[in-house]
Order: C-alpha cells, then sequence, then structure tokens
C-alpha cells in the first residue's frame, strides 16, 4: 500500500487547514513524508516531481476516528485488522482508534503487545487503542490502568455505559496522575429498557419499543456533576440528544474539562428513517427525534460537540439479517463518513467544509489529546485528498451493514501519513467528472 | 364482486388505506359472508393457487382463520411452525420466505413477535419478481390489519347488514380500552376508525397509554369513566401478564378494578351498546366473564365468524387479475 515517494506538487487545490482556519485554493508541494511548501502558486520544484492538477480536489488533515469497532481478534468473520486499516485508508483515516470490545478484550498489557505484532506499521495509518476501562468490560473492577498505559493504551473506555457511579468515581481519580484520556458512554440502561429506538411518536407508530432520551440525558448530568468535583478530563462519547448538547453547553460554560463526540450517523438520519424497518438504522444510542438532530448540528457548529465519531461497527450478513428489533445495534462507516456527510451536510450549506473537516480531524485529535498540525511547510505529511464528485462504493470493509448500499458521491482519493502513502484508482468506470 | 378499485399487492398495515379500500373489502367480505352460508361454501377463485402460512409466532385463530379462508377459496395450503423449521438451524427468516417462494408460494401469510418482518420480506419478494402478495398477520406491536378490518366489518354489519360501509361510522363513538401501547390490533384500528369519521376514545392508564396517541386523532382517557359516556361500542384488549414484571401496571386485580369492563360499567354507554375483544380474553381481567357470554352485548363471536369472510376478501382482492 505505501508508494515510493517522489517529491508530489498539487496544483490549484482547496485547501481546508482547520489549525489556521483557512480555506484557500494553492499548490502544496510534498516530499520526503513532509509538506514543502504551500503557496498560492508554486513556481520551482524539482526534477522527478509527480504533478497532479487538484482542481475539484479538497486537500485536508487526515482525519482521525475516535472510536471504532474491530473485528480481529476474535470476530474475523465480520472484519480483520487489514480489511479494518484498508477501510479506514480508503475513507481518508490516518488515525484509527480501536475500541477494547474484541474477543478476548483488551483488558491486558498483552493484548494490546498482539495488535501491535499484527498490524502493518507500513501503511499511512496510526493504530491506538482505548484499553479496557473495567477488567472483561463488565463494569466491575477496574483493569490494571498504569501498565496499560505504560503498554502503550492511547486511553481507556469501555465503549459501554458503566452504571456503577462509585466505580467510575474512582477510576477518574485514580486515572488522574496517568494524563490519559478517558472516554465514558451517558445511559441508563435501567431506563433505557428493552428499547431498540429512540421513544417518541414514530416508535410508537412503528410499533417499537422506545428507548427514552432521558436515558442519555439523566446518565450525562450525573456524569457531569461527578467530573465538576473530580475534574479529571473525560470525553463524552455518543451524544445523541438535544437536551444533551444543552446540558454540555452549560457545563462547557461552567468550565469542566470536557469534550464530546457524535457519530456520523446520528447527524445524517433520524427516527423517521426507520419506517423501513431497515436493521441498518438500529444503532445505539438510537437515532434521534428529527429535532435532535439537527441539536447535533449546531452543536457540531457551535462546538459543544467537538467532534463527529465514525463508530465503525461491523456485522455479517447473517448477524443483521433479522427483525429490526433482534439486530445487534451498529453500522459500518469508515468508508461512507465523509462522502455522506460532505454531500448532506456541506453541499446542502448546513455546515461549512471547514466545519466538517474539523470536526474529524483536528477536533477528534484534540479529544484525543492529541497535537495537530498546520498545513504549512516543515509539517508531517499527514493529509486526505478528497474528491467531492466521484462516485465509487465501499469496497474494503469485509462487512456491508450500512442502510447505504450501492454508489456514493465523493471518494478519498491519496491519503499521506509521513512517508507513507495510499492512493485510489476511480472504482467507476464512468467517473462523473 | 367489484375489484376495479383494487391494486394493492401487499397488505401490511391500515395506515395507507384509502376509504375506497376500505369499502372494497368491507362489501367483498360481505359477499363471502353470504358465501359462507351456504350448503357448499367453497369457490373455485383461487384453485391451484399456494397460500403458504408463515407464522413465526404461534397463534390459534388467526391461523385457522386464514387457513379456513384460503380453504374456502380452494387453495392450496403450506403451513409453516417455527418449532420444527430450519430457524434453529441457523438460516434467516429471508431463507425461509425465499423457500417458500422457490416452491410457487403466491401468498405468504405473515405473524411475528417483532414489528416490520412483513415489509422486510415483501420487500425481498419485491426484489425476486413481485409474483408473492404479503399479508401481515400481526408484527409485533405495529399492526394487524386483517384484524383491524374485521373488527371494522363487525362495527359496521349491525349498523346496515346489506350494505356496510366505512361512513356508517361517522359520528359514532368508539372507545377501545386497555394496554393500547403493546396493541397491534389498536393500532390497526385507529387507521380504519379514523378513516370512518367516528369518535375514537381511548382509555388505559398512563404507562400503557402515552401522550404521543393523540397523533392519531384520538381522544385520551387515563380514567374509564369519560371515555364510556354514552359510547356506542367498546373495543378491549388483551392484557399480556408480563407487564406487571415491567413496572406498567401494579397487579391484574388493579388493572381490573380501574379499566375493566364491566355490566356496571356499561351503563355508562348508550343503552344497546356491543363489546369487542380481538381474544383471546384474560377472563375477569379486561372483562368480566359473564359479560362476554352474553349474546346482547358481546361481538367476540361475530368477530370470529367476520374474520375467515374478510380474509377471503383479502386474499380474493390480492388475487384478482394475478390468475
Amino acid at each position: 500500500m505505501s508508494e515510493p515517494w517522489p517529491n508530489q506538487l498539487l496544483q490549484n487545490v482547496r485547501i481546508l487547514d482547520p489549525v489556521s482556519q483557512t480555506d484557500r485554493f494553492g499548490d502544496v508541494w510534498l516530499s520526503e513524508g513532509t509538506i514543502q511548501a504551500v503557496a498560492a502558486q508554486i513556481m520551482d520544484w524539482p526534477e522527478q516531481t509527480q504533478i497532479r492538477d487538484g482542481q475539484g480536489l479538497i486537500l485536508g488533515p487526515g482525519l482521525i476516528d475516535l472510536y471504532s469497532h474491530s473485528g480481529q481478534p476474535g470476530y474475523e468473520s465480520r472484519e480483520t485488522l487489514a480489511s479494518l486499516g484498508q477501510a479506514a485508508i480508503a475513507g481518508g483515516f490516518t488515525r484509527l482508534t480501536l475500541l477494547p470490545d474484541t474477543l478476548p478484550v483488551l483488558d491486558q498489557p498483552s493484548g494490546l503487545e498482539w495488535l501491535q505484532a499484527h498490524i502493518d506499521p507500513n501503511w499511512p495509518l496510526r493504530w491506538q487503542t482505548w484499553a479496557a476501562l473495567t477488567q472483561g468490560l463488565k463494569g466491575e473492577q477496574m483493569t490494571e490502568l498504569a501498565e496499560l498505559a505504560a503498554a502503550g493504551a492511547l486511553g481507556f473506555s469501555d465503549g459501554q455505559p458503566l452504571n456503577n457511579l462509585a466505580l467510575v468515581r474512582r477510576s477518574l481519580e485514580y486515572l488522574k496522575p496517568l494524563n490519559c484520556p478517558v472516554a465514558l458512554w451517558a445511559c441508563d440502561r435501567t431506563l433505557a429498557g428493552e428499547g431498540v429506538m429512540r421513544e417518541g411518536i414514530d416508535s410508537l407508530r412503528f410499533g417499537l419499543p422506545g428507548t427514552p432520551a432521558i436515558a442519555e440525558t439523566s446518565a450525562l448530568a450525573a456524569l457531569l456533576e461527578l467530573i465538576a468535583v473530580v475534574q479529571t478530563p473525560v470525553h463524552l462519547m455518543r451524544v445523541s440528544t438535544a437536551r444533551s448538547v444543552a446540558l454540555l453547553a452549560v457545563a462547557k460554560a461552567e468550565g469542566l474539562p470536557i469534550t464530546a463526540s457524535t457519530t456520523w450517523m446520528h447527524l445524517l438520519l433520524d427516527t423517521t428513517a426507520i419506517a423501513s424497518y431497515n436493521p441498518h438504522l438500529r444503532v445505539e444510542p438510537p437515532l434521534g427525534q428529527p429535532s435532535d438532530r439537527l441539536a447535533l448540528i449546531d452543536g457540531i457548529k457551535s462546538g459543544v460537540i467537538d467532534a463527529i465519531a465514525i463508530d465503525h461497527t461491523p456485522y455479517t450478513y447473517e448477524e443483521k439479517t433479522v427483525p429490526f428489533a433482534e439486530a445487534p445495534p451498529g453500522a459500518i462507516g469508515l468508508e461512507l463518513a465523509l462522502p455522506l456527510l460532505w454531500q448532506h451536510l456541506v453541499e446542502t450549506q448546513a455546515l461549512t467544509g471547514l466545519e466538517l473537516w474539523q470536526a474529524l480531524s483536528t477536533r477528534p485529535s484534540q479529544c484525543l489529546g492529541q497535537a495537530t498540525a498546520a498545513i504549512a511547510a516543515g509539517q508531517v505529511a499527514e493529509l486526505t485528498l478528497f474528491d467531492p464528485q466521484r462516485s465509487g462504493s465501499p469496497s474494503k470493509s469485509l462487512s456491508k451493514n450500512t442502510p447505504w448500499q450501492g454508489d456514493l458521491t465523493g471518494q478519498v482519493v491519496q491519503t499521506w501519513c509521513g512517508r507513507s502513502s495510499a492512493g485510489f484508482q476511480s472504482a467507476s468506470k464512468d467517473p462523473k467528472r | 364482486m367489484a375489484t376495479a378499485s383494487w391494486n394493492r399487492h401487499h397488505v401490511l398495515s391500515l395506515a395507507d388505506f384509502t376509504p375506497t379500500e376500505f369499502n372494497t373489502v368491507l362489501q367483498t367480505a360481505n359477499s363471502f359472508r353470504e358465501v359462507l352460508t351456504r350448503r357448499t361454501k367453497k369457490v373455485p377463485t383461487l384453485q391451484a393457487r399456494v397460500v403458504a402460512n408463515l407464522f413465526f409466532e404461534s397463534s390459534t385463530r388467526t391461523r385457522n382463520s386464514f387457513e379456513l379462508a384460503a380453504k374456502r377459496l380452494s387453495a392450496d395450503i403450506l403451513n409453516f411452525a417455527p418449532g420444527t423449521s430450519a430457524l434453529s438451524k441457523g438460516e434467516t427468516i429471508l431463507d425461509t420466505a425465499k423457500t417458500f417462494w422457490a416452491m410457487g408460494a403466491d401468498f405468504m401469510v405473515i405473524r411475528h413477535r417483532e414489528a416490520g418482518v412483513p415489509q422486510a420480506i415483501a420487500a425481498e419478494m419485491d426484489r425476486l419478481g413481485g409474483q408473492v402478495g404479503i399479508l401481515n398477520a400481526g408484527d409485533g406491536w405495529h399492526e394487524h390489519p386483517s384484524q383491524g378490518l374485521l373488527d371494522l366489518f363487525t362495527l359496521c354489519t349491525p349498523l346496515d347488514p346489506e350494505q356496510p360501509r366505512l361512513e356508517l361510522l361517522a359520528g359514532k363513538k368508539i372507545a377501545i380500552v386497555g394496554d393500547i401501547l403493546h396493541s397491534r390490533v389498536a393500532r390497526s384500528n385507529l387507521w380504519s376508525l379514523r378513516a370512518s369519521g367516528a369518535e375514537v376514545h381511548l382509555a388505559g392508564p398512563p404507562t400503557l397509554l402515552p401522550l404521543e396517541f393523540a397523533n392519531y386523532g384520538a381522544k385520551l382517557h387515563w380514567q374509564i369513566e369519560p371515555a364510556l359516556a354514552e359510547a356506542d361500542f367498546v373495543m378491549t384488549l388483551r392484557l399480556q401478564k408480563e407487564r406487571m414484571g415491567q413496572h406498567l401496571i401494579p397487579s391484574l386485580r388493579e388493572y381490573h378494578l380501574q379499566f375493566g369492563i364491566t355490566r356496571d360499567r356499561l351503563r355508562l354507554c348508550k343503552p344497546d351498546v356491543k363489546v369487542l375483544h380481538p381474544g383471546p380474553v384474560n377472563r375477569g381481567v379486561e372483562i368480566s366473564s359473564d359479560l362476554m357470554d352474553d349474546p346482547a352485548l358481546s361481538l367476540i363471536p361475530q368477530q370470529v365468524t367476520n374474520g375467515v369472510a374478510v380474509r377471503m376478501a383479502l386474499l380474493y382482492l390480492m388475487g384478482s387479475g394475478r390468475v
């Protein structure tokens, strides 16, 4: 997947740079895994330079996945590390952050070592891991957090609701000296009950058990109270309701050390879509009401919601070809998120290109406590080149569990991550442009 | 029998039924009701056609009612019982449906404990060429259209036995009492009654009657008396006993005290009030035991009888023009 690295010159490309908050056209010269120059027009370049006309293309920082599920180890029929990595790269991601719910669970250093031994370091992708916060993801006892941090865990998350607040409190206290990010999902399982979609007019009409919004908001309010006292920075994942956005706005105004994300699916779909009973629309937290979706988009705009997570969750055909209520929650997203978000939020002017791109790149990296580089001379090349007009369909993930089947408009054409790079030829024989 | 006003390939929900479609079903069912009183109760309409009963959830009355309806129309019947099926061997519901499709089923009558399954199978059958008509025989809490239609027929026929039609119910007060939240029957009834112009009142405890039901154009009552006052018809619903474990009601006893239909309570209604229940009845819970056996008040046996005629009408209408 890594290509021999020539000098590359992108001419007249649209450059989205969240660090400098600029959206401009220009030329970019890349060499040796580094950005050599960025200018309105680059007049001089060395011999042996590959020149690419960037007209119609968008160059931004590499996309950063906040949390996604791997199939391997344990569920290789859903996704292997190879297929997951290829899907991430094809989707424009240069960093991928795995949740620990593999089999075995990533709750010991040996699991992290196993992962490191099974990924290809030459790919243009940085693999990082949320190690489990509790042993076996059972929500009962802390993992050996310090040892896991020393073994290379990026941060800690169960990726599941923790309903034992005493455990959450002690974990957050214990984590203070480790300086690792912690991600928590606010959800009260007793209130969520047997719900499979957001409770409301549509759940009533479709005859499906509802999960009330308060299953999220009451748990979120409790967590915010806890964070206000303990003061350990926390990332609140999978925010899905309008009321949560309001609670987060207040908490941020008060200066709580929090960041928050919603998932890309919650920005694009709401309960009305479930009229089809398509099992791929069964996600957790469930898709919100139309008003929730609009509040989440506003939250991205205002920054109350820092980032858009992919929460890529592969399931096999057999696992998902069941009645809606019996389907395991989750959908794939790595190859779909950027094209669909661009098409439905940027083309419709709900968000600017810069707002979307930063919510998928620099903002997630801030949530993870990582540095973000500007698109400027001297910086390491961690970049994604996107063609919003080219059509293609996701093909790398082993699983196909998504409500979007068929061709999408918008494709990543190349990514760079340091000295590694991956380019993608048009999958479609007759590209639109 | 007029079928010109029918071009519905599947019957999955009553939400988008037009008044004309409701009336076509009522008129057709009335003709079949007449057929069922003859000495020879069978017609050759669906000869050599195959009706597959796919009851993923067990059912006695609905399955037998569909089976009898299909037999009266001279169709061949395939019955599917999940206990003995390949479902337990790892096959998906779509695989099961495709097996019956490959055998040449013309109709699939589908019952499933989860909402949306008949719709998913209908979509798959359409993808395979659109030759199979799907009838929803009850999916989760979603809908039970044939029950909704037989209830409609049972409500209309006493008002004009010669020509039962939707408009007869305009302005009639109809109370639906009980566990509305979990009832697919109530949801189908709400669509047909709304189309009729009847005045629909829903009654139940707030845990079983969320406010959002007002969106169906019904009036909601958390006490039973105002719902019953001057009602022309009272439709009761089955209460599943597991609702107590879900913190929805304290006990069956209290439920009966608060919402059970008794002779005393029926005095609040119009003098000629009639009571319906989709069955099976929890005697002494939704309705007092003696009441359901009183022919002056109960339309429950008529519902069962009419069920066969209405299901014949549905199969007939769905099969017409595709012989």
